[in-house]
């Protein structure tokens, strides 16, 4: 891996100002290079200048105001520039003084400009998804676009919201869009040119191992969705991608689709040379209420039944909490992490069992949790000093209507929510069990997590306020209303001897970091 | 029965244009590719590629007219208008594909009244314990009147009701009563019954939440969904 690691440095003409691409495989402290800080999606800092005796100090450093739509994305930070985004703009700015750099617009000739996560870099190069689908690369320099390729075409209901994960000398790229009954895929290209490398279909060609989980007579496996809208994770030592994918389509509609309807909803374990499937798990089997399992599929080694294990967990959108070995996909734990009344229990293969009455129907299925999940695309943590694994856990109260008369097409249906709360919780990995609770109210919060060496938990609340929370027991140390809600995911970097921590609250990006005073 | 019931629901938010754009539809092409476009012995023209990127007739026009006799669709000499109409009606079935999550207030009664009113009447007295509060001759008299079907579903589900009632006790005794404005893990204000805003730390005062719709809220849980339809026809019935 090593040698692999310096052949592709040696690829890389010059990175001066530009991204050392050591940096993707360890974990950053200067440096915040990829969507979750690091290749293990743990959204753990080893940083600790700020941490629980301190942190009641807590003060501004700076604010940017994007006068934006909310800021849904999670900053890069290289060589003292963070780069965000919304849909259709990208920002550099001083990530020590919050003055912009450069701008970037682009023109969408359509598609969803529901939310942004943010973007990968390569070198000294940018990549971008657009709300058509498409991918640009940007120099970091000055915000020029290089290149502008398709992903898929817009017109047939693909978007693009999500922050391309770099590997090598692959800018692994997936796609949003469920309203149509469209396939989901994940691709690689070529970071100079923006070539194919290749693609993997979430739904198996008619013959290919998993099509006997479609049926046969219909259309339905090459209309199955299954889409890639989140960042994924990779473990340079198995050199295995780990990639969640979307629910599959029509949405509702489980009629339409007997069987498991692979490889929807599921964790699937890539070669990102060349797109193959090594192993698979399938948190929601024939999901038929929108829980996707994009989730972070969050990696780390620590003992398990007494072993040392290479380890994968993902808290579900469906309230369910999973463990497997990322080595070769076996099953160890699935546990609730949160009141849901849609299983029967757990398969031998450790997939919830779903209620068949459970599904919607034309007069109404209450469920909890509703089609906006139990959690949803906000960040989790794992933190390796306290072995716990932290989700944004809601409750939400919801009844799914089918509403399809005819062959159904799309959603056909939906679900309207009756009632939410939402709580952070801290997940004992080797039991399922919950450790320590922290209740927000009612709302659902979309705030994501992260932890810090420095025994501290960021996240927010549905009420506006950002939140430092003790990560051993969930205990509030210092809190501060931002005058809207944090729907992002809380990254940090130190600079200069200062460690800060940024955080999105609608179009503004405020820096956290203790008073100058004590950080000389 | 069902087919008359998917073109009566098909027709039901038609223009004219589409109204006579299924005809020529359903006359020359529903046939192969089914009467509502959704595919039959020929592909879904819902999903079909062609016809998302079609631009008022451009892909989908030529196509009618020069058929694909490599691929059995025969050609089909119609005039420019009824091809327009076509056209026009394939792009109302697709926006019926991609609004399909709208379940909108006039949701039709006839498929959200599948329960048994006797038995959501005795829920409504029972396990419910809704009589407690409301009554079918009182508060609720004319509900299903005053109310579209879904809405009605849904509001006794989840009612919108006043904010909640809070009393604060602050640390000297003092006691405040009002609406509650806002309440957090931090702060929490009311406005008192003379109109004046007030807001404490909350880790200087004690605080009392009084909600009316607790109640409603504790059923979330403990619903069945018959008892749910139940007492939807239940309730229906209050004319």
């Amino acid at each position: 891996m090593r040698l692999a690691l310096a052949l592709f440095a040696a690829l890389v003409p010059s990175y001066a100002q530009g991204l050392d691409p050591a940096a993707l495989a360890k974990t950053p402290t200067d440096t915040w290079p990829t969507y979750n800080g690091d290749y293990s999606g743990r959204r753990y800092s080893p940083l600790k200048q700020i941490n629980t005796f301190n942190v009641a100090s807590l003060t501004l450093a700076w604010a940017f105001q994007a006068n934006s739509v909310a800021i849904k994305s999670t900053p890069l930070e290289v060589n003292g520039i963070l780069y965000f985004t919304v849909p259709d703009h990208v920002w550099a700015v001083d990530a020590r003084t919050g003055r912009q750099v450069w701008h970037y617009h682009y023109n969408s000739a359509g598609g969803d400009h529901i939310g942004h996560r943010g973007i990968g870099m390569w070198g000294n190069w940018l990549y971008f998804e657009t709300p058509d689908a498409h991918l640009v690369c940007l120099d970091a320099k000055d915000g020029r676009v290089r290149w502008n390729i398709e992903l898929a075409d817009y017109k047939l209901g693909y978007f693009a919201t999500m922050a391309p994960l770099i590997v090598g000398n692959h800018v692994i790229v997936g796609v949003s869009g469920d309203v149509t009954d469209i396939p989901g895929f994940l691709e690689s290209v070529d970071p100079e040119t923006g070539k194919l490398q290749w693609r993997w279909y979430t739904e198996p060609k008619p013959g290919e191992p998993g099509s006997e989980t479609w049926p046969k007579d219909s259309d339905a496996i090459s209309h199955g969705g299954g889409m890639t809208w989140m960042t994924g994770t990779y473990d340079p030592a198995l050199h295995l991608l780990y990639w969640g994918t979307g629910n599959p389509n029509p949405v509702l509609a489980g009629d339409a689709r007997p069987g498991d309807n692979l490889y929807t909803c599921s964790i699937v374990a890539l070669d990102p040379e060349t797109g193959k499937l090594a192993w698979y798990f399938q948190p929601s089997p024939h999901d038929t209420h929108d829980w996707d399992a994009v989730q972070t599929p969050v990696l780390f080694d620590a003992d398990f039944g007494g072993k040392p294990r290479r380890l994968l967990a993902q808290a579900a959108r469906n309230g369910f909490f999973f463990v497997l070995d990322r080595a070769t996909g076996e099953h160890l734990l699935t546990a609730p992490f949160i009141e849901t009344n849609w299983t029967s229990g757990i398969d031998q293969r450790g997939r919830p069992i779903a209620l068949r009455e459970k599904e919607p129907r034309p007069d109404g299925a209450l469920l909890f949790p509703g089609s906006d999940g139990a959690t949803n695309w906000m960040s989790p943590s794992f933190d390796p000093d306290t072995g716990l694994f932290y989700v944004v856990a809601r409750r939400i109260y919801s009844i799914f209507y089918y509403t399809a008369t005819g062959k159904p097409e799309g959603w056909a249906g939906r679900d309207h929510d009756l009632y939410e709360e939402s709580t952070i919780r801290a997940i004992d990995y080797r039991t399922g069990k919950i450790r320590w609770n922290h209740e927000l109210g009612p709302a659902e919060s979309v705030a994501g997590i992260l932890s810090t060496a420095g025994g501290l938990l960021f996240t927010g609340d549905a009420q506006g306020n950002l939140l430092a929370l003790d990560a051993s027991s969930g205990k509030t140390l210092w809190h501060v209303n931002a005058g809207g809600s944090m729907v992002s995911s809380p990254m940090c970097y130190q600079l200069d001897g200062r460690q800060y921590v940024v955080e999105g609250v609608q179009g503004v990006l405020y820096a956290w970091a203790l008073p100058e005073s004590m950080t000389k | 029965m069902r087919r008359a019931l998917i073109v009566c629901l098909l027709l039901a938010s038609a223009g004219i244009a589409e109204q006579r754009g299924q005809r020529e539809y359903v006359q020359s092409c529903g046939f192969c590719h089914g009467e509502d476009a959704t595919g039959s012995r020929a592909p879904d023209l819902v999903r079909s590629p062609l016809v998302n990127r079609d631009n008022n007739g451009d892909l989908i026009a030529p196509l009618i007219r020069n058929g694909r006799p490599d691929q059995g669709m025969p050609a089909f000499p119609l005039p420019d208008k009824t091809v327009q109409d076509i056209v026009a009606f394939l792009r109302w079935r697709v926006d019926q594909a991609l609004h399909s999550s709208d379940v909108r207030a006039d949701y039709p009664l006839a498929r959200l009244l599948t329960g048994n009113a006797e038995a959501g009447r005795a829920y409504f007295n029972g396990a419910g314990k809704c009589s407690g509060c409301h009554s079918p001759t009182g508060d609720l008299a004319g509900i299903a009147a005053k109310y579209r079907p879904l809405v009605l579903e849904e509001r006794f589900l989840a009612p919108r009701g006043g904010p909640a009632i809070l009393t604060v006790t602050t640390a000297s005794g003092e006691q405040i009563s009002g609406k509650q404005v806002h309440l957090d893990e931090f702060s929490v204000a009311l406005r008192d019954a003379s109109g004046w805003y007030h807001s404490w730390p909350r880790d200087k005062v004690k605080v009392a939440a009084k909600d009316p719709l607790q109640a409603h809220r504790d059923l979330l849980t403990k619903y069945t969904d018959a008892d749910i339809h139940n007492l939807f026809a239940y309730l229906e019935t209050l004319k």
